[in-house]
C-alpha cells in the first residue's frame, strides 16, 4: 500500500519542481506557443474521435449480433478480441511496415492510424460493451421493441443504445485514452500526433517538455475522474455472499 | 417437376419421389441452414480484424523467413535468438517477470484491501477508478514523470542524496532492471488490481464461515480454500502483467537508449538505415516476440477459464 501511495505521490511531486523552477508559471504555458503544438494536438483529437466512432460502430452491432443470433460464436469472438495482446503494438507496426509499399495510398493519410488504434483498444472496449450487453435483458428488450413495430434502426437507437450508456461511455473514454497516448505506431510510421510531439519537444526544450508531459498526465487523470463520476450508479450486481455484502445480510 | 404448385412442399417431394424413386432426392429436414447464415453478420468484424491485425501479423512472419536474396530461409529466425538478440530476450524476460512478480504481489494485496475495507465506503471505487486510469496510462508521459523523479537529476534523487542515500552509487539505473521494474510497477500494480478485484469478490463469505465452523483458522482458510480458488486468477494476472511489461515500447524508449530489451531492438531495426538483408532480423525479433506472447496468452486463456468458474 505504501509503495502504491508513494508512487502516486511521486507523479504529482515531480514536475512541480520542473514546472515551477524559479517559481514561474511561464514554463507551463511555453509548449502552447510552439508551432507544432496545436497541429499535433488537433490531429490526435481527430484520430481519437475517429477511433471511438469506428470502435463503437463496429463493436456494438457485432456484439449485439453475437448475443442474439450466433451465440456459438461468442467464444471465438472473445478469443479474437484477446489477440491484440498477442500481437502488441511494436509487432503490429512491424507488420505495417512490411505492407507499406503495397498500401501507400492508405498509409500516407494520417488518419490511417484509426483502424490500428481500434485494434489496439479492442480487448478493453469489447469487454466493456459485452458486459454492458450482458447486464441488460437484451433479447426481451429487442423482442418487445420489435413487437411494438420498431424496425432495427429504431430498436438500436432508441432501445439498445440508451441502455448501454455506461458501457459506451467507458469504451469511448478508453479508446480516447489509447488514441491520445499511443506512441509506438505513430512514431514508427512517422505520424505527427501528440505523443511524438511531446517526445520531440522534450528533446528541444527539456523543462517545458516535462511540464507538458505532466499536463497531459493530469488531463488524463481528470478525464478519468469525469468518467468515474459519470458512471456512478447504484450497485448493479449484488453478490449474495461476497465479503462486501456480509455487512448487510 | 414443376407441375405441383398447389401441393405443400412435403407432399411434393413425396409424390415426386414415389413417381421417380431414384432421381428425386429425399426431402431432408434441414434446420442447419438458419444458424449458418447468421454468421454473415460477423463478416464486417472478421474482415476488419483480418485487414488490420492478421495481415500485418502474417507479414511479420513472412518477412522473418526471408533472406537477403528474398528466398525462404530460416536464417533470420535463428539469428533472432542468438548472440545479442538472445541477451535481449533474456533481459526482457528477466525484467518482465520481475515486474510482473512485484505487480502481482502488491496488486493482490491492494485488491484484497480494497474489497475487504468497508469503511470508508468510497475507498473501493476510488481504488478501482484510479486503477483504471493508471493501468492505461503507460507510455511516454509516465516515463517522463519517472525520469523527473528518479533520474540522475531527479527530484527524489536529490532529496534522497540530501538524506544520505546516493541512489546511483550501486547498480541502480532507470534503464536497468530495478529501475524498469519500479516504473513498470506504476501501471502493473493497478492492472493487477483491476483484474483481481472480481476474483476476490468471488470468494464467498459462506466459505469463510463454513471453514470457521469446521474448526479452521484463518491460515487454514487461506491455505485450503482461498488461495487455491484465487490461484488461477493470480497466475493469470502474472501472465497478463508479464506480456504487458514485455511488449511496452514507448516507456522503455524514454528510459533507456540502449537496445537491451526486445521491443527497442525491433524499433531500432525497423527505423534505421540498414543494408537490405538486415531488416529481416527486426522482423524475426518481432516474430519471436509474437510467439512468446502467444504462448503466454494461451496459458492465460486456460487459467482464465478455470478462474471464471468461481466468479459466476
Amino acid at each position: 500500500m505504501t509503495r502504491f501511495a508513494f508512487q502516486n505521490v511521486g507523479v504529482f511531486d515531480l514536475s512541480w519542481s520542473k514546472a515551477f523552477d524559479k517559481w514561474t508559471f511561464g514554463i507551463v504555458t511555453k509548449p502552447f506557443e510552439d508551432q507544432y503544438f496545436t497541429d499535433s494536438l488537433y490531429l490526435s483529437f481527430k484520430i481519437a474521435i475517429g477511433t471511438a466512432a469506428l470502435t463503437l460502430g463496429l463493436l456494438i452491432p457485432t456484439a449485439i449480433w453475437v448475443h442474439l443470433r450466433v451465440p456459438k460464436a461468442r467464444v471465438l469472438v472473445e478469443f479474437m478480441t484477446v489477440l491484440p495482446y498477442v500481437i502488441p503494438a511494436i509487432a503490429l507496426v512491424a507488420g505495417i511496415v512490411v505492407i507499406k509499399p503495397h498500401a501507400r495510398w492508405f498509409l500516407n493519410s494520417d488518419l490511417s492510424l484509426i483502424p490500428f488504434y481500434t485494434v489496439l483498444a479492442l480487448p478493453f472496449t469489447y469487454r466493456a460493451i459485452d458486459s454492458g450487453l450482458r447486464a441488460i435483458e437484451l433479447r426481451t428488450l429487442v423482442d418487445a421493441s420489435r413487437n411494438l413495430g420498431a424496425g432495427w434502426m429504431r430498436t438500436m437507437s432508441k432501445v439498445i443504445v440508451p441502455n448501454l450508456r455506461s458501457a459506451i461511455i467507458s469504451a469511448t473514454f478508453l479508446t480516447v485514452a489509447v488514441a491520445l497516448g499511443e506512441f509506438t505506431i505513430a512514431n514508427v510510421l512517422l505520424k505527427q500526433t501528440f505523443p511524438p510531439f511531446i517526445n520531440e519537444y522534450r528533446m528541444r526544450e527539456p523543462r517545458a517538455g516535462y511540464a507538458l508531459a505532466v499536463l497531459s498526465l493530469l488531463f488524463t487523470i481528470f478525464i478519468f475522474g469525469l468518467l468515474s463520476v459519470a458512471l456512478r450508479s447504484p450497485s448493479t450486481k449484488s453478490h449474495q455472499n461476497s465479503p462486501k455484502s456480509r455487512e448487510l445480510s | 417437376m414443376g407441375n405441383s404448385h398447389n401441393l405443400p412442399p412435403e407432399t411434393e417431394g413425396a409424390v415426386a419421389q414415389a413417381a421417380v424413386p431414384s432421381l428425386v432426392p429425399k426431402r431432408v429436414q434441414t434446420n442447419r441452414a438458419r444458424p449458418n447464415m447468421a454468421w454473415i453478420g460477423l463478416v464486417p468484424f472478421f474482415a476488419f480484424l483480418t485487414l488490420f491485425l492478421f495481415i500485418p501479423a502474417f507479414s511479420v512472419f513472412s518477412q522473418a523467413v526471408r533472406g537477403a536474396d528474398g528466398k525462404f530461409t530460416l536464417g533470420p529466425l535463428r539469428e533472432g535468438i542468438s548472440g545479442q538478440n538472445l541477451e535481449a530476450f533474456k533481459f526482457s524476460i528477466k525484467f518482465s517477470a520481475g515486474a510482473a512478480f512485484v505487480g502481482v504481489l502488491f496488486g493482490t494485496l491492494l485488491a484484497y484491501a480494497a474489497v475487504i475495507t468497508k469503511r470508508p465506503k468510497w475507498l473501493r471505487s476510488l481504488i478501482a477508478s484510479f486503477s483504471g486510469v493508471a493501468a492505461n496510462m503507460g507510455g511516454l508521459t509516465l516515463a517522463f514523470a519517472f525520469v523527473s523523479l528518479l533520474g540522475r537529476q531527479g527530484v527524489l534523487t536529490k532529496i534522497l542524496a540530501a538524506l544520505g542515500w546516493d541512489l546511483y552509487s550501486g547498480n541502480f539505473g532507470l534503464g536497468e532492471i530495478p529501475g524498469l521494474i519500479t516504473v513498470y510497477s506504476y501501471f502493473n500494480i493497478p492492472l493487477m488490481v483491476l483484474v483481481t478485484i472480481p476474483a476476490i469478490d468471488g470468494l464467498r463469505s459462506s466459505w469463510r464461515e463454513a471453514c470457521a465452523n469446521l474448526g479452521g483458522t484463518t491460515w487454514t482458510y487461506w491455505r485450503r480454500i482461498g488461495l487455491p480458488v484465487l490461484a488461477p486468477s493470480i497466475m493469470g494476472g502474472f501472465l497478463l502483467l508479464f506480456t504487458n511489461s514485455f511488449s511496452a515500447f514507448a516507456t522503455a524508449r524514454v528510459l533507456t537508449d540502449n537496445s537491451k530489451i526486445v521491443p527497442l531492438r525491433i524499433g531500432f531495426f525497423l527505423g534505421g538505415d540498414l543494408s537490405v538483408g538486415e531488416d529481416s532480423i527486426g522482423y524475426s525479433l518481432a516474430a519471436w516476440m509474437i510467439i512468446v506472447m502467444a504462448v503466454c496468452m494461451w496459458l492465460y486463456w486456460i487459467l482464465r477459464r478455470r478462474a471464471e468458474k468461481w466468479q459466476s
